[in-house]
């Protein structure tokens, strides 16, 4: 029988929030570790030196198809054994959250070196030949030119990897970690499952809500930006110096 | 002042460049014609170090250059005294028209940014486009980019300025303005080399026509001795095919 207790759902909700900083901690670790070495990973698919560009492209596409689930087993097991064997130092008592960091930064670096390469090779290369013909160095270039260009290109496919993260690391429950995922299984063995409606209802509204909030951020951000709005702000300028004048767009 | 000899390129097995050599004296306004994939873009790209050619020197005001083997301060010192007009103009598209011009100059040439304003401005006025100077690349016509575009290559005052196919994306009555100012600059003394299918332009504005086939020059002469009486079989089968398109268009 359906029984869904509003009063009861505002408790768990007060319950469940501090937790939340755990799910934002793992997603800002994993998308530092991500944006670090995911602009590496897509330096080595857009250079030219060889073994790097296979090196970067067979890792991207061995992590594309690893389910999350197994990667954070993986470590979460396998790095604590791996770290005693090989240098006889015990790590299994660090913070359950560090290994899922690792884990989901792990899956990110391929996600979000894709994006970047994509997002570069989406502003036209002229324009960096352009730049050094007109004597940039490649990383004025880059830093003046390309990366302004690509980082508005990228910052929609951000945003969607960020909430992909976000759900992601929900399977971090598994190995034992008290996120808010982690917290609303407690409380519903602690619950006996009587309240199941009101924690994972008021679980996934938490989760919506996340979500719709880094969407309109990155909205936000994208639009701060964008070439139309500095058009906009520079028209905007241009009108009240000259009010009668205007201006004229070209076709 | 500019001095090409033994320039040849390869891409993988295709022999693009093989043996070119080329003078080019201050003031000269050199048009290099031909049928496409005859390496015409790759020597002018091969001169601005977009291309590095597999063989061949560079004679440069005072400077030899291995061009193969040219150091990082060469290639600076290259594109400092040359300056190139793309076919798709190239234009920052996150930069202004007037910003297009002066980044070049405050980051490629340490010009501070007041300075390089002013000539920005100045450019931008030659080439008729100083009221359009806070407009972005996407607001601005093919003519008006391509315009953009050669102020920024004249901004930084170089010694030779290398145009590769200027008219060759723009819409058909777009081209004169682009050329019209390409023929002022001429008439000023500007050393220019230019790849171009713009016959008329050749004729007219050149000083010296340079024919390329095959990836060696064939044929280069006075504008005038190389439109009327064309020496070489080669030459004057792609000048019949040129101007016969020229008389059925029109």
């Amino acid at each position: 029988m359906f029984r869904y207790r509003p009063e009861v759902a505002w408790v768990y909700l007060f319950k469940l929030l501090p937790y939340l900083k755990v799910t934002l901690f793992y997603m800002a670790g994993a998308l530092a570790i991500g944006i670090v070495f995911g602009a590496g990973l897509a330096m080595m698919k857009l250079g030219k030196n060889r073994p790097l560009r296979y090196f970067a492209v067979g890792y991207t596409a061995v992590m594309r198809s690893l389910p999350p689930i197994i990667l954070i087993f993986l470590i979460y097991h396998g790095v604590p054994l791996l770290a005693r064997r090989l240098w006889q130092v015990n790590i299994s008592g660090l913070d359950t959250v560090y290994f899922v960091i690792l884990a989901l930064g792990l899956s990110s670096v391929a996600t979000l070196s894709e994006i970047m390469k994509s997002a570069y090779l989406s502003v036209s290369g002229g324009q960096y030949e352009a730049a050094v013909s007109n004597g940039f160095t490649p990383f004025q270039a880059f830093r003046r030119i390309m990366f302004p260009q690509a980082l508005r290109v990228s910052i929609p496919n951000l945003g969607n990897a960020l909430v992909i993260l976000m759900k992601e690391g929900s399977l971090g429950y598994t190995v034992g970690l008290i996120d808010i995922m982690g917290r609303a299984n407690l409380l519903n063995s602690t619950a006996y499952g009587n309240d199941i409606y009101e924690i994972f209802f008021t679980l996934a509204a938490i989760y919506w809500l996340a979500s719709v909030l880094i969407d309109r951020s990155f909205r936000f951000l994208e639009n701060k930006l964008s070439l139309e709005r500095r058009i906009r702000l520079k028209e905007a300028g241009l009108i009240a110096a000259n009010p009668q004048g205007g201006i004229t767009r070209e076709p | 002042m500019l001095e090409l000899s033994g320039v040849g390129k390869s891409f993988g097995k295709n022999e693009i460049l093989r043996d070119v050599n080329l003078k080019v004296a201050a003031g000269d306004v050199i048009a290099i014609l031909g049928p496409s994939g005859s390496g015409k873009t790759t020597l002018l790209r091969c001169i601005n170090f977009l291309e590095i050619a597999d063989q061949g020197t560079m004679v440069l005001e005072d400077r030899t250059i291995q061009l193969p083997r040219a150091k990082k301060s060469e290639v600076a010192f290259v594109r400092q005294k040359t300056s190139f007009v793309f076919q798709n103009y190239n234009l920052f598209n996150n930069k202004t028209a007037l910003e297009n011009v002066t980044e070049g100059l405050i980051y490629g040439r340490k010009i501070p940014a007041k300075t390089a304003k002013e000539i920005g401005r100045k450019a931008l006025e030659k080439v008729g486009m100083a009221d359009r100077s806070d407009f972005y690349p996407s607001q601005l016509s093919g003519g008006q980019q391509q315009r953009v575009g050669i102020a920024r290559a004249i901004a930084g005052n170089p010694d030779v300025i290398l145009f590769d196919e200027p008219t060759s994306a723009l819409d058909p009555e777009l081209i004169g303005e682009v050329l019209s100012i390409m023929k002022k600059l001429a008439q000023e003394g500007t050393t220019m080399i230019v790849v171009t299918h713009e016959m008329s332009f050749a004729q007219s504005v050149a000083t010296k026509a340079i024919f390329m086939d095959g990836g060696v020059i064939l044929e280069e002469g006075e504008p005038h001795e190389f439109f009327v009486r064309p020496r070489h079989e080669r030459t004057k089968q792609f000048l019949r095919s040129i101007l016969y398109e020229m008389e059925y268009t029109i």
